[in-house]
């Protein structure tokens, strides 16, 4: 930190002038000059630092996601330092002895040794492994937030497409670095994945066999996988990410309707400093909470598996969660293979695992236009629904809900059966008739109380005590008691973030020059 | 936009807002006694941090390392969101929202630019533009050879055969020859054609089941008579819907039961599935017992094993 | 034992005796196995030899006892007689088999005592008849516990299936572990539940049946201790990992089966499981030889029964169930509670 200035052209005579010339702000003033001259970022940075944050709980959903996401690079980053993505064969000589003299693939060995060789290999690993859950997870949670509360509406409609396309490159990445490691469990979902590229009419063979070089297992899956999984994907959801985000910049926050809230404003913590405080918080937070699962919580034993060879097999294999809705699909479907002219259809594989998906996606991807066109509304909202004002939207949304946490379900058959003690075959078939029966009556039961909670007064504000009297005709009337002292939060008029703060009265005006109340533009002051 | 050559700055005249603003003041009801507080999360959290260092010095157990890692980051981050929460400016602050959209102006210059241009360029010269489009259209089409020649065999007859021929030996995974007295009634193994035990094709395509249903020879199906000598019987242990390893074997219901998806195979009535999304029975290969009392194949599968596929033709379906 | 083991003119005769024998009347593959035998410091005839020669009279075979509480001064014609006994005993086993199936036809070690089998098997697995002194007591064990069912002298009865012919080893395991006497009987499969009988009374019992035909497996006695743990746990992945899980969890199977969890078994109770496939287990015989079993009981009962989860907790062994559950639960929700926490304008 020198004082002296190399870069001015004109040399200050003292050093009090120099300090003086660059304003009350002092070097951050020139910093901001010197940028301002290159990049013109004094105002869009102003204005980035005023952007407004809704402080509703809601909207943090979305981060939960993003911060998964940066402990998945650094972690991912991490890993690669020490994954060898390779299926030759070697013998295991390592610390894990249950497994000396084992041959398996480099790409296990290597895994192996992550988790028991390298220092905090385990941890990073099980971090990376929780938080994909997690994202996912998120994504779907964040995902419906969006959905019920209409947020994807006009001029929306891209960014939920981006984040639909998020989602379904999550949920893709997850299942390739789920295979990575080589390992029984994954191998086995890999063969899965072939058996169901093979399913697609008329170029699934050939598109299995281009995908692994031949049949399976081949000798290149895991070689190309991991590339995907470490740079094409990861740059593609980067890529989207920035989108997604600078979109919300563009577009600005919706917001839910309340006090001083309309169409044409936003009104929240600005993003410096609260915002950035509370988010840069919370991504410690949920690295801190992914690093205690990390540790604590095991997850995806490999050791214990052993190695893939293609003729074993564990019972009670499930995928991880953001697929068992696929799995399910596969457990429940009924073996309709249609045949003819020589040719084989599998349709038990073909619709439960590849068309049942792509319907899904294309439903949520469609959902704004198919609304717009069911409304005929093509306003621009920004202001948000309460799902309970939405009773079809919201008994739609839950009936998919529903229906993908059916068929999750019945991707463990088996465990429901054992822990419940009931016949595998019973709670299969319960299953094929629970996923058109679930989603109907969670869809008409949801639909219903919205238009119930529509006509209750009340409904989801702060708890007051409810007082019946009875009147003197024999009516009941239910009042709200009057807010308790203390009680409740008196929030105050929203104003613009005002332009200069009087860090200490008189050194900042005196020095730039205060400006009457009345004609500030941005300034209201709110006198208490 | 500089303003900044060497001489006094003119004061600029910017709105402010007066340091005891409520909406500058803290959420904090005693702010004091908050920032107390906030300053002990913090410091747990700099312990942790701390401690994590420590731990990963010392190469300790995982959970050390996440207790140290995890709370260190946890009570940080916690401690630096509870700052913003109650010791900043409480808000709430509001920004207008500009609409997004041009003016019609603008709107139509820009239809105008894309329809008009377009016209110019490849309208008046319908030759140049023709061969650009073909030119990329080719070049569409040779950028599918990588695909059609690098990435992979085409498939051929790859997935209608297996490695089973008259006469091959069957193995177990240790590559040992699989003798007529070796299994008991109800007993199951894995077996692979003799020198194939350890391959990715012997492990993923040729796997097989034998199983001892009796000690007579019987029959699966019609025309399979002499398919299971002494009540041996062998299946392909490739699941016919996804292509899972069918290693489940229950001796008393005598099903064969596919571990990923559950499908049942009835043993005594050709793996005909009972249950499930399996589409087909297991194929069955037939066995004879040679004169040195060794298992051997009477000839590989009649049809192609594992899960379905569009080329499958629907021959040995089920019957021999 | 201990004192022969270690008497270092006896052991090398031993060999050199069995070798010899073996060579004289032409023992086909002889060499190899006293080879191995030479290793591990016992005498032994062929396995296949056994089968064979019990079937021609004129042969002579080589059943050395290794534990000589009566032989240990009498002649070596004393021994062959001995085994002569032996082996018709061993004929009369109702247990046929390739070799290390847990049968003493084809075993590389089998002792006799008195003409009786005391025990057979190999430095993998000792199987161990039960002493004569039980059956007294276990006829009476039976008639409280079993006859109602299995009926008298264990013919089997419209409820239950006859018990002749059934080793030690199998009524051990069902009675041991809980599955005998049935809650209810007649159905899909016994439940486990806690064992109504000791070790020691299902013992008595099974010594009890088994007087009444004799019958092989015997109580298999595991030398853990020389296991290779790697290799148990490829033939588990193999072999059972298919419906117990890899974890050795256990699950729902078909038609209201399931597979148990194999956290509390005894090694005993592993290897009886595995030679005799109890209920819809199948029956793992002629294709696992007794050092492979021994792995697999090794496997189970120190890496399975004591996971390590040096990961943390183990979620129970059921995989991405669990996890998921795990992970939307305490991951996404409790994410969740922290947004409330930080969007919560108190």
């Amino acid at each position: 930190m020198s004082t002296t200035e190399t870069t001015e052209t004109t040399k200050p005579r003292t050093r009090r002038e120099a300090k003086r010339s660059r304003g009350p702000y002092g070097r951050v003033q020139q910093v901001v000059d010197e940028l301002d001259d290159r990049l013109g970022l004094a105002r869009g940075g102003r204005t980035f630092l005023d952007k407004i944050f809704p402080d509703h709980w809601s909207f943090m959903l979305g981060e939960i996601a993003l911060y998964s996401f940066v402990v998945l690079l650094v972690t991912g980053v991490f890993l690669t330092l020490y994954f060898v993505p390779s299926q030759a064969t070697v013998v295991y000589h390592g610390v894990y002895k249950p497994l000396d003299g084992v041959r398996m693939s480099e790409a296990y060995e290597s895994t192996v040794n992550i988790s028991f060789a390298v220092r905090a290999g385990l941890l990073m690993r099980q971090m990376h492994h929780w938080a994909a859950d997690v994202f996912i997870g998120a994504i779907v949670v964040h995902m419906a937030r969006i959905f019920f509360t209409g947020a994807f509406r006009k001029p929306r409609e891209l960014n939920w497409t981006i984040g639909v396309t998020l989602l379904i490159l999550a949920i893709l990445n997850g299942f390739i670095g789920y295979s990575l490691p080589d390992d029984l469990i994954s191998g086995t979902g890999l063969r899965i994945g072939y058996s169901i590229i093979l399913s697609i009419p008329f170029v699934g063979s050939y598109l299995a066999f281009f995908v692994f070089g031949g049949t399976f297992p081949g000798h290149v899956i895991i070689d190309r996988l991991y590339i995907i999984h470490v740079l094409i994907i990861p740059l593609i959801i980067i890529g989207l990410l920035s989108a997604h985000l600078g979109l919300l910049v563009r577009q600005k926050h919706t917001q839910f309707p309340g006090k001083g809230r309309t169409e044409h404003n936003v009104v929240g913590s600005p993003m410096f400093p609260t915002f950035m405080a509370k988010t840069t918080g919370f991504l410690l937070m949920v690295g801190g909470g992914l690093a205690l699962l990390g540790g604590l919580a095991q997850i995806n034993p490999i050791w214990q598996f052993g190695p893939y060879e293609a003729s074993k097999i564990s019972y009670a294999v499930q995928p991880d969660w953001y697929m068992g809705w696929l799995d399910g699909a596969l457990r429940i479907m009924p073996s309709w293979q249609w045949t003819a002219w020589g040719h084989t259809l599998p349709w038990e594989v073909f619709f439960p695992a590849v068309l049942f998906p792509g319907i899904i996606f294309n439903i949520c991807f469609a959902w704004p236009a198919i609304e717009r066109r069911y409304t005929k509304d093509n306003a621009l909202h920004n202001l948000l629904d309460r799902p309970r004002d939405r009773p079809k939207r919201t008994g739609v949304g839950v009936a998919m809900i529903a229906l993908l946490f059916t068929l999750f379900a019945a991707s463990s058959t088996d465990v429901l059966a054992n822990f419940f003690h009931i016949s595998l075959n019973e709670v299969l078939v319960f299953f094929r008739v629970a996923v058109f029966v679930i989603p109907i009556v969670a869809g008409f039961a949801a639909w219903r109380i919205c238009l119930e909670m529509q006509g209750v007064t009340g409904v989801g504000k702060r708890k007051r005590a409810m007082v019946i009297s009875r009147t003197e005709t024999g009516e009941y009337v239910a009042e709200q008691s009057a807010p308790r002292p203390g009680d409740g939060h008196h929030e105050l008029e929203p104003v613009p973030v005002p332009v200069q703060i009087e860090l200490e009265p008189a050194a900042v005006g005196a020095a730039v020059g205060t400006v009457p109340d009345a004609d500030t533009s941005g300034v209201r002051r709110v006198n208490r | 936009m500089s303003a900044h050559d060497g001489e006094t700055r003119t004061p600029v005249p910017l709105p402010v807002a007066r340091f005891d603003d409520p909406h500058l003041m803290e959420a904090a009801r005693n702010p004091r006694q908050t920032e107390r507080i906030i300053a002990v999360i913090m410091l747990v959290g700099i312990a942790g941090v701390i401690g994590f260092g420590a731990a990963y010095w010392q190469n300790s157990t995982p959970w050390i390392l996440a207790v140290t890692l995890g709370g260190g980051l946890f009570f940080l981050g916690f401690g630096l969101t509870a700052w913003g929460k109650y010791l900043m400016p409480q808000g709430p602050f509001v920004e207008e929202r500009h609409p997004l959209a041009s003016t019609e102006p603008e709107r139509v210059a820009m239809a105008a630019a894309l329809v008009e241009r377009t016209g110019v360029v490849v309208k008046r010269r319908r030759l140049l533009g023709g061969l650009l489009g073909g030119g990329l259209g080719i070049f569409g089409i040779v950028a599918m050879f990588p695909l059609l020649r690098s990435l992979g065999p085409v498939p051929g007859d790859a997935l209608d055969e297996t490695n089973w021929k008259k006469g091959t030996y069957l193995v177990d995974s240790n590559g040992r020859r699989v003798r007529s007295d070796e299994l008991e009634v109800g007993g199951i193994m894995t077996v692979y054609p003799a020198g194939l035990e350890n391959t990715n094709a012997g492990q993923a395509i040729d796997e097989t089941v034998l199983i001892r249903v009796q000690r007579t020879d019987f029959t699966t199906l019609k025309g399979r008579e002499t398919w299971a000598p002494l009540g041996y019987v062998a299946y392909s242990k490739v699941c016919t819907h996804l292509g899972c390893p069918v290693g489940l074997y229950e001796r008393e219901l005598e099903l064969l039961v596919c571990p990923c998806h559950q499908s049942m195979f009835d043993v005594r009535d050709g793996a005909v599935p009972q249950f499930g999304p399996a589409p087909r029975p297991l194929p069955q290969l037939p066995l004879y017992v040679d004169a040195d009392g060794y298992l051997r194949a009477q000839a590989g599968y009649d049809q192609a094993i594992g899960p379905g596929f569009w080329e499958r033709t629907n021959q040995g379906n089920g019957t021999a | 034992m201990r004192r022969l083991l270690t008497n270092r003119h006896l052991l090398p005769a031993l060999v050199m005796a069995a070798v010899g024998l073996g060579f004289v009347l032409g023992i086909p593959s002889a060499a190899g196995a006293a080879g191995a035998a030479a290793a591990s410091g016992t005498s032994t005839p062929s396995a296949q030899s056994a089968l064979s020669a019990a079937g021609e009279p004129g042969a002579h075979t080589a059943y050395h006892s290794t534990t000589l509480p009566i032989s240990l001064g009498s002649t070596l014609r004393t021994l062959i007689n001995d085994a002569r006994a032996c082996r018709a005993e061993a004929a009369k086993v109702s247990h046929p088999g390739p070799p290390n199936t847990g049968s003493p036809v084809g075993s590389s070690r089998v002792t006799c005592v008195n003409g009786r089998i005391a025990s057979y098997g190999d430095s993998a697995i000792t199987y161990k008849a039960l002493p004569s002194s039980y059956i007294s007591v276990g006829e009476s064990l039976f008639e409280q516990n079993c006859s109602s069912c299995h009926l008298a002298d264990a013919q089997g009865g419209p409820a239950a299936p006859s018990l002749i012919g059934v080793g030690p080893a199998t009524v051990t395991l069902w009675v041991s572990t809980g599955l005998m006497p049935a809650a209810t009987p007649l159905t899909t499969q016994a439940e486990p539940k806690p064992p109504r009988l000791t070790h020691h009374q299902a013992q008595e019992i099974a010594a009890f049946i088994t007087s009444l035909s004799p019958a092989a497996p015997f109580i298999p006695s595991v030398n853990v201790k020389a296991a290779n743990l790697a290799e148990g746990a490829s033939l588990f992945a193999l072999n059972c990992a298919a419906c117990h899980t890899i974890t050795g969890a256990g699950d729902e199977l078909a038609y209201g089966t399931n597979a148990l969890s194999l956290h509390t078994q005894s090694p005993t109770q592993v290897a009886e499981a595995i030679r005799t496939g109890p209920g819809n287990m199948p029956v793992f015989s002629g294709n696992l030889s007794d050092s492979q079993v021994r792995d697999i009981v090794a496997y189970v009962t120190e890496k399975i029964q004591h996971p390590t989860d040096p990961g943390g907790a183990g979620l129970g062994g059921i995989g991405p169930v669990a996890e998921g559950f795990v992970a939307l639960l305490f991951g996404v929700g409790g994410f969740m509670l922290v947004c409330y926490w930080i969007g919560d304008r108190a």
